[in-house]
């Protein structure tokens, strides 16, 4: 089978995120991927969006998000592209510790990628930060 | 492009409970919190929160729910919830949301549970 690619680009607005969600989801169920695996993909991609909105763009709308899907025969790769500088590492969330007041509470967006793809890497290069996932067909 | 949101109060006997539809997000996340600070000015002790099943919700509307379920710790409110897609009843479990604020099947469930 040959690649696919498919191709977006979004400002950095919030909100915008669900225009990507949309995209991946539809390329999702035309490869067959079970319904609950399609709404993991879609809370992913919408949590790489607002973080590459939120922090690696720093909601600046005149700088874009892009997102590349890459559809291969068993499996469909996600790239989120930001404009931004690197973004520092961020700690595991701990809902207690959010809970208590004692750190901020949001920062589940990695937290979740990284609970429901197969696969995410995350690299900064001078043009920005990209991160990708991959979900398998038959997990 | 937020879907149309709606927060609304219902009183069902003793219990608060709060209707919500459309996005649960950082951007929407106010209504929620007022009609929780509403009951709690009321003094309920019981809130049921009712998601539409359809509801999108990301990390920001989870933080704000944490700030709701925090608060309702300080001041020993109880607090379920029911409505949730089977996607976002595991992102919440996934969370931690439920060891707070248990999951239940239904609103009757729910409302029997307190």
């Amino acid at each position: 089978m040959i690649e696919k690619k498919f191709q977006l680009h979004l400002p950095s607005t919030l909100g915008c995120e669900k225009v990507a969600m949309d995209f991946a989801a539809s390329v999702a169920k035309n490869m067959n991927f079970p319904a609950d695996r399609v709404e993991d993909l879609k809370t992913a991609v919408a949590e790489a969006c607002i973080n590459a909105i939120e922090h690696g763009n720093k909601m600046d709308a005149s700088m874009k998000v892009g997102i590349s899907l890459t559809v291969d025969r068993d499996r469909l790769q996600v790239a989120v592209h930001d404009e931004g500088a690197g973004i520092e590492g961020v700690a595991s969330p701990h809902l207690d510790s959010k809970m208590e007041g004692k750190t901020d509470r949001r920062g589940w967006g990695i937290f979740l990628i990284k609970s429901l793809m197969d696969e995410v890497t995350f690299e900064s290069t001078p043009e920005g930060n990209v991160v990708k996932m991959i979900i398998h067909l038959e997990k | 492009m937020a879907k149309g949101h709606e927060v609304s109060i219902r009183p069902k006997g003793d219990v608060a409970v709060i209707d919500i539809k459309g996005d649960v997000t950082a951007l929407t996340g106010q209504p929620i919190e007022e009609a929780y600070r509403q009951v709690t000015a009321a003094g309920v002790k019981k809130i049921l929160l009712a998601f539409a099943s359809d509801c999108y919700i990301n990390s920001g509307g989870i933080a704000v729910l944490i700030g709701i379920l925090a608060e309702s710790k300080k001041t020993g409110q109880s607090v379920r919830m029911t409505g949730l897609s089977a996607h976002f009843q595991k992102i919440f479990a996934m969370v931690g949301l439920t060891k707070y604020a248990p999951i239940r099947p239904s609103e009757d469930a729910a409302l029997a549970d307190f």
